[in-house]
């Protein structure tokens, strides 16, 4: 009678085992995983890829004379279901931006802000740091352009059995001077599944 | 009489074989455009199922680089898709120096194209950095 038991709880182990679903990488580079509701890195990695070679292909970055300009990284806004921080997207942006050669970031101002630029600021006063070291007034650089965007879903019903997912990827920039709008570019990333899927 | 009747089907066929679209440029869609009698209502689904019997696909008619005002590198591919029906594909462009290296780019993934069945495509990629001289392109199924 033990003997039995002991034989059933092990073959009932066994089974238990085998539904177990196994965890593997990601093959990042070419990724055959089936697409998912809401939105996953090849998402962010191809609204990325677009933008911005929609944007160096514009020449909004060409500036006249030589020389790159001043970008700052103003809000992005994330309009959707679900809690992305957009600094997903526009971390990938950046890096292309400063990569291109056409364009320096700064960290000084706008939401890639570096609070350390300004604290560092605050210690010319300080008798424990020595002042030759401390950054001096006016060095910091102005914008002269902005990147902002939104980012922002539309649920649809698409049938009985089926809904649809909308994804709006918005970003344009701006001439900090003059207000003008020197480039801008719309991407949607459209999904359509299950009823029961959860798309936030 | 059989004679006739060759002459006839004869004659259609040189009729047919010299009508010319309006304009390569405008591209009319079975079912919208006028049948003849080699593409109608009849023969369709038969050559549909023979183009997907030997398999036919997307085919590339040329590759256009072209350096723009601001000194980046545009690519321009210029293809048509064989098959009758929509091929969705995935493609993926890398950029590659003079030295033929490849420029490490956030914007090299894969893309996501479609292209009608019996129409020409075209696809646009820009390089990531002015130091970008050519290229290489892969392509995969869209699962």
């Amino acid at each position: 009678m033990r003997a039995r038991t002991i034989q059933i709880i092990t073959l009932v182990s066994i089974l238990f085992t085998g539904c177990e679903e196994k965890t593997t990488n990601i093959d990042i580079m070419h990724d055959d995983g089936k697409p998912v509701l809401a939105l996953d890195y090849r998402d962010f990695d191809q609204a990325a890829s677009t933008l911005v070679q929609s944007l160096l292909a514009s020449g909004a970055l060409k500036k006249e004379g030589g020389g790159r300009y001043v970008v700052a990284t103003g809000r992005v806004v994330n309009d959707t279901m679900q809690r992305i921080d957009t600094d997903q997207l526009m971390a990938k942006i950046e890096e292309e931006m400063l990569n291109s050669g056409q364009a320096v970031m700064t960290s000084a101002i706008g939401s890639g802000e570096d609070k350390l630029i300004h604290d560092t600021r605050k210690l010319r006063d300080a008798e424990e740091f020595d002042q030759s070291t401390t950054p001096a007034r006016g060095t910091l650089i102005a914008p002269e352009l902005t990147v902002s965007g939104k980012i922002f879903q539309r649920n649809i019903r698409y049938d009985k059995k089926t809904q649809q997912v909308e994804y709006y990827f918005q970003l344009k920039l701006s001439d900090v001077k003059s207000g003008l709008r020197f480039w801008q570019k719309e991407i949607i990333v459209g999904k359509r599944g299950s009823n029961k899927s959860v798309a936030w | 009489m059989k004679a006739l009747t060759l002459l006839f089907i004869l004659l259609i066929f040189l009729a047919t074989g010299c009508y010319e679209p309006y304009d390569s440029r405008i591209h009319v869609r079975d079912e919208v455009k006028s049948d003849n009698i080699i593409d109608n209502v009849v023969t369709r689904p038969v050559a549909k199922a023979f183009s997907a019997l030997i398999g036919e696909g997307i085919e590339i008619d040329e590759a256009v680089l072209r350096r723009n005002k601001a000194g980046i590198l545009e690519l321009y591919i210029n293809g048509h898709n064989r098959a009758y029906g929509t091929k969705r594909f995935r493609y993926r462009v890398e950029w590659l120096d003079a030295d033929g290296l490849v420029l490490e780019t956030k914007t090299s993934v894969w893309l996501q194209a479609s292209a009608m069945g019996k129409s020409p495509f075209s696809l646009k990629a820009v390089a990531p950095r002015p130091e970008a001289v050519n290229f290489r392109m892969d392509t995969r199924k869209w699962e």
